[in-house]
């Protein structure tokens, strides 16, 4: 295997971003991973394989109530204090505050009668993101508190990384339930804990430190070559850590030295016109920096946005701070992938761990509800504008065939060319199927 | 034409897909068995036909040979499976190359069923199809609303589903082919698992039977499986070379049955050797042990595997201080073919036995004084003293902290770290390892002054303190059975739930000296299915009629420490083993079953009675397996040893760490780190709270104790690990410390060559050779900056992997 090729991407380290990242388990990738994805590159014909994810993890709980399901008929205790509008989907009205979003209306679609009845933060975010609820001796304080994978972990293990990046990042910080479990840290999610917004945005770990000169480092390199003696060794070649550790070393210097790696992080090359569409916050420069790093070959960005818990004024909060947050970034993200033709190759997840209360509480909030919920979904395959099932008149269960966590993984699995028949093994030899139990690909979406 | 032959054999090895080894040399063959009698109703029986050479080297010719019959009674298949057909007798002829053997063949009662069962004959069919498996039928929802038992545990509740579940569309009586059962395995109508059992296989006509008698539950006559028995038990295979597996059953009865058919198989070591769905093994490349186990209705055996590289070794190495541990591994590398590297230099034995014992990498000066003493008996010595040394205890603490889960989160900041400290007291002590467990099990009052204790708040649940104590105590692993009857193993929910029943007493109240823990009452367990009563019993054992009034935990603690107890001593001794060595006897540690045998029996069988006859003294334990050739051997690789990493033929590469390897960072460089909470000048080995948050650990594959397993500590490399010794500011910063180690070689050595070999000394504990001193010489008079240069020299040591991996 000879990767030195790779190297001589003739990128001169002057240009190089300050990337910084601080990954948990950071960036792994197994040796048969990286054997097998020898070909790196940007390929050839489109397949589903070739399909990534983007998750908008609104943790705390996104209040569906008042935004994707609204009631205007419910009761006033109910049916809480915004308007819904109609959007460019004739029949299919959303929230008044998120009017840019209205007019993609037909770029995705919803599932009204989504829930899995766990109103706890952790455990629900667990649900959410690896389809399975958690067992007994859930800590939901870990980090990861996985006790199965992540999505991402799965898609991470079963693709493999997709050219010079890392084919799972969690932006701007680690999910708790983000986490490879017994996958183990080479399907670990490298996790950029810097917010894109942040001026001095940047991945600790992908350069060198400021106070080593580029030209330095390419004497450092060569000299590293001479003094490793190990390096060519046959008992690094009959010792697998020692061979992955070679192997990783030489595609640490490919990542550092990678044009599509150094390009991806380097938000600033967004017009700034651009980036105001995204919303200059947190959540809108996530959602451009997931674009681009999907753009680069990354398999799936999960955006962990916090702040969504709105127990205490409920709709002030929304209509002045998170609703128009999240109007700017979905709107950017999908009218952005359309215009560059990925949102056919780029499946999009909105979604928070459960609903909102539908009844409103004495402090003008609404509380967790796990039992009913709605959730989007958009691209790598789901057909835009439609609404599947519905929720009841006050929004507190499904009234609909009910879907729930484990078809969500059916269904993205299925989007992006995974059999959901797979099943991978724990270290102790126990099956845990990719899909849990009955988990169905909720119809109408493809 | 043995030229070609040869040549074929040759080319066909180095393809990838695994050829057939079969030499021409054959003088006889035989069979087994050499005659054949079978009773009833679809009974078959495989035939294993053995070829000989000249010099008795056997080869399974089973696949190979041809097979005549003399008459209609029965019918064989090219594979070997003999199924009666009519009553009456006959022979089948096996021939071979113009050889051949005659198998008189006697069928009888070939009309008559035998009385079926639903748990003798059905539920066996479901497990050998996996229906009743976690990914189908067997999981907790079933698959599109049929649900079975996994593997079978439940056989009541299956047999309620299949008869009457599903409007009881699932078996109809007055015509089986059309149970919905029978069409969806058959595939007459579409199945999501496929077509499992088309019309002509035995266990489609055993289950239509089954149907058209009236689906009887159990058979008043019907008998259970005593045990199973694999043919043949052992052999040497040559590389690429394939071998037939039978299985008999013992019915309670006494009648032998062939269950062949009906077994399900799997290796320890799939890269070694495969096996197939019909029992049949492959040999693949790698030399080595290997054990291919079959199970039956929760019955177990093993066939054993021995596979020596192709050419006879020339010669021994004779090596001066081999005991007895040596004795069985060059009896085992001598049987294998393989040639054993050459013993370590002192440089490696330095490091790594610092690194193995201490967790710490040696100093410079620690170094350079080793390598300049004459004194023969300085590796012996050296034990002594780091067996005796602070950091001793320090790093075995951090390592029993991680498998007794010493977890801040959960216990509270104060509680954890008593019970750290109580763990490190016991290795400052010498306390005996049947003592340490002892005190462990037993422990009650105060936790204050019991802080063992912390051990049953940290557990949390009986369930989970016996399969802790388990699998940390013996290395064996019932979780399985608290659900299920183990899939490799003897173990059901009874055993698992007799050992839960030692620590349903324990209990806390409040005293004066504050929480206490008491055992209490006398409180019962049931069997979660059927109900009954267990008595706390431990594994292996029977069940008492009756539970003793007092601490039950203490009849636990007597059996498990006890010297003639099968697994405690064996699993401390192959922990550690495998810790020095890089690989368990048995691997991983702590999956210990009957159908993961040790690679070595005898290696382990004389370790564990050395440890026993050191009275569990840990220390002893250590300097006997350091005392080794094996221990004490080169990693370099010879052509016979390159693809071994089971029989300790070299010294395997082991990743430092994520404490040990910051420790050897912060010591080479001379700038220590600073932990969030602890006390400045602590080191990371000390740190007893494995949350304290460093991005660095992390990265590196600190464990965060949420469960008892070894693998919990990730000791694979990642592309992040990586980056960050490359890259990370913190580690640039300790490299160019003003008060760090190479500002300091700086300043001391004007001369380039001497301030490098101190580079050597400090990073890789050797001194550099000629021409590594005048390629870092010249690196260094090339550039403008001699400072920096030496940093660049340092960095790069760092980033060696003679630098990340112990070796």
């Amino acid at each position: 295997m000879n990767h030195s090729s790779r190297f001589c991407d003739g990128i001169k380290r002057r240009n190089f971003m300050q990337l910084g990242a601080a990954g948990a388990f950071g960036m792994g990738v197994s040796l048969p991973q990286l054997l097998q994805s020898e070909a790196f590159g940007h390929n050839q014909n489109r397949t589903t394989s070739d399909v990534s994810l983007i998750v908008v993890f609104l943790q705390g709980g996104l209040s569906t109530i008042d935004t994707w399901d609204m009631k205007p008929n419910a009761p006033v205790e109910f049916r809480g204090e915004f308007k819904p509008i109609s959007t460019t989907v004739p029949g299919t009205q959303i929230c008044e505050h998120l009017p840019q979003i209205a007019q993609h209306q037909d770029k995705f679609s919803l599932v009204r009668s989504f829930g899995h009845g766990d109103s706890n933060h952790g455990s629900a975010d667990h649900a959410m993101l690896t389809g399975y609820k958690p067992a007994a001796g859930f800590n939901g304080g870990l980090k990861p508190n996985n006790q199965k994978p992540c999505l991402g972990s799965i898609i991470s293990k079963e693709q493999g990384p997709r050219g010079s990046v890392p084919p799972y990042v969690c932006l701007p910080k680690m999910h708790n339930s983000a986490g490879s479990s017994f996958l183990g840290a080479t399907s670990a999610p490298f996790v950029v804990a810097a917010d894109p917004n942040a001026p001095d945005f940047k991945v600790p770990d992908l350069v060198s430190p400021v106070t080593v000169a580029a030209s330095r480092l390419d004497n450092r390199r060569s000299l590293l070559q001479r003094i490793n003696r190990y390096q060519t060794t046959v008992e690094t070649q009959s010792n697998q850590n020692a061979k992955s550790m070679n192997t990783f070393q030489q595609k640490a210097f490919d990542l550092m030295t990678s044009a599509a790696t150094k390009h991806a992080f380097d938000i600033e090359r967004e017009s700034s016109q651009l980036r105001d569409q995204y919303g200059r916050n947190s959540l809108g420069q996530s959602c451009l920096m997931a674009r681009r790093l999907v753009q680069a070959g990354v398999r799936c960005v999960l955006i962990d946005h916090i702040d969504w818990d709105t127990h205490y004024n409920n709709f002030h909060v929304l209509r002045n701070e998170l609703l128009p947050q999240l109007d700017g970034a979905m709107s950017g993200l999908l009218g952005d992938l359309d215009n560059r033709g990925m949102l056919e190759s780029t499946m999009v997840l909105v979604t928070g761990e459960f609903g909102r209360t539908p009844r409103i509480n004495k402090d003008a909030g609404r509380d967790h509800w796990g039992p009913s919920t709605t959730i989007a979904l958009a691209g790598g395959g789901i057909r835009g504008g439609r609404v599947i099932g519905a929720s009841d008149e006050r929004a507190e269960r499904p009234a609909t065939t009910p879907y729930g966590p484990a078809d969500l993984m059916a269904t993205v699995y299925h989007g992006l060319g995974i059999s959901q028949d797979r099943t991978f093994y724990t270290p102790d030899g126990r099956p845990i199927p990719i899909v849990p139990g009955d988990g169905k690909i909720i119809p109408g979406l493809f | 034409m043995r030229l070609i032959q040869l040549l074929l054999i040759l080319f066909l090895s180095s393809a990838t897909t695994l050829p057939v080894v079969v030499s021409a040399d054959v003088v006889r063959i035989e069979a087994s068995p050499p005659d054949v009698t079978l009773r009833g109703k679809d009974s078959s029986m495989q035939l294993l036909i053995t070829g000989f050479d000249a010099t008795g080297q056997s080869q399974d010719l089973t696949h190979q040979v041809k097979y005549i019959r003399s008459s209609a009674e029965a019918e064989v298949s090219p594979t070997g499976i003999i199924h009666g057909k009519q009553d009456g007798t006959g022979t089948i002829t096996a021939s071979y190359k113009g050889m051949s053997v005659e198998i008189p063949v006697s069928v009888m009662n070939s009309q008559i069923g035998r009385p079926l069962s639903f748990t003798n004959d059905i539920i066996p069919i479901l497990s050998r199809y996996r229906c009743n498996t976690s990914g189908c039928h067997g999981k907790a929802e079933g698959q599109n609303g049929f649900r079975l038992s996994v593997f079978g545990f439940d056989p009541l509740a299956d047999y309620h589903a299949i008869t009457m579940e599903g409007r009881g569309r699932r078996i109809f009586p007055a015509s089986p082919h059309k149970s919905l059962l029978v069409q969806k395995m058959s595939g007459a109508l579409p199945h999501g698992g496929g077509v499992l059992i088309p019309p002509n296989r035995a266990e489609f006509r055993k289950i239509t039977d089954w149907i058209s008698t009236g689906f009887p539950w159990e058979h008043p006559s019907a008998s259970t499986v005593s045990s199973i028995a694999l043919t043949p038990t052992q052999r040497v295979l040559r590389m690429g070379e394939t071998q037939q597996l039978r299985v008999m059953a013992t019915l309670s009865n006494g009648e032998q049955l062939d269950v062949t058919e009906l077994s399900q198989f799997q290796s320890n070591a799939v890269a070694q050797a495969q096996v197939n769905v019909n029992g049949q093994v492959t040999v693949g490349q790698v030399p080595g042990v290997v054990a291919v186990m079959a199970t039956y209705m929760g019955r177990v055996d093993v066939f054993r595997i021995f596979i020596p590289e192709d050419n006879p070794i020339r010669e021994d190495p004779k090596l001066p201080n081999s005991n007895e541990l040596d004795k069985t591994i060059y009896r085992q590398l001598h049987k294998l073919n393989i040639t054993a590297s050459a013993a370590c230099t002192d440089e490696q034995f330095l490091r790594r036995v610092f690194i193995d014992l201490i967790g710490t990498v040696p100093t410079a000066d620690q170094t350079a004084s080793f390598l300049s003493d004459r004194d023969s008996q300085k590796r012996d010595k050296l034990v002594d003293v780091l067996l005796e040394s602070p950091e001793f205890n320090s790093y075995w603490a951090l390592k029993w902290s991680d498998l007794l889960r010493v977890d801040r989160q959960t216990l509270g900041h104060k509680n954890a770290y008593q019970y750290y400290s109580w763990i490190k007291e016991s290795f400052r002590l010498h306390t005996p390892m049947d003592r340490f467990a002892r005190e462990l099990i037993t422990t009650s009052g105060p936790l204050v002054d019991a802080p063992a204790g912390f051990f049953y708040k940290s557990v949390k649940s009986p369930n989970r303190m016996a399969s802790t104590i388990s699998q940390v105590m013996l290395g064996i692993r019932i979780e399985c059975a608290e659900c299920h009857h183990h899939p490799f193993d003897r173990w059901g929910q009874t055993d698992f739930f007799g050992m839960r029943a030692f620590f349903t007493q324990v209990q806390y109240k409040k005293s004066a000296r504050g929480e206490m823990l008491i055992t209490k009452g006398n409180p019962v367990t049931k069997h979660p299915r059927t109900g009954e009563v267990i008595q706390a019993f431990a594994l292996g054992t029977q069940m008492p009629a009756s539970t003793p009034l007092n601490d039950r935990r203490d009849k636990l603690a007597n059996w498990l420490t006890a010297p003639e107890n099968p697994w405690f001593a064996r699993n401390i001794a192959n922990r550690t083993w495998a810790h020095l060595m890089g690989r368990g006897i048995i691997e991983p540690v702590d999956d210990v079953r009957l159908t993961n045998p040790p690679s070595n029996p005898e290696l382990l069988t004389s370790l564990t009675k050395a440890f026993i006859d050191a009275e569990f003294d840990f220390r002893k334990l250590l300097k006997l397996i350091i005392q080794t050739d094996a221990y004490q051997r080169s990693s370099a690789v010879n052509e016979t040893n390159e693809r071994d990493e089971q029989n300790y033929s070299r010294f395997l590469f082991k990743q430092l760490e994520a404490e040990v390897m910051l420790d050897a960072i912060c010591q080479t460089t001379g700038v220590p780190e600073k932990f969030e909470g602890i006390p400045t000048g602590s080191r990371a080995i000390e740190l007893w709270d494995s949350s304290v948050p460093h991005y660095f650990l992390k990265t590196f594959g600190r464990p965060v104790r949420a469960t008892a397993c070894e693998c919990e500590r990730i000791s694979e490399p990642t592309v992040g690990q990586v980056l960050h010794i490359l890259n990370a500011p913190g580690i640039e910063n300790k490299l160019s410390h003003e008060a760090g180690t190479i500002r300091k070689i700086a300043n001391e050595y004007d001369d380039n060559e001497k301030a490098i070999q101190r580079l050597y000394l400090t990073f890789f504990n050797r001194y550099g050779d000629k021409q590594e001193l005048a390629t870092a010489v010249q690196y260094v008079t090339e550039s403008s900056n001699r400072r920096q240069s030496l940093e660049d020299i340092a960095w790069s040591m760092l980033n060696s992997l003679e630098f990340l991996f112990n070796h």
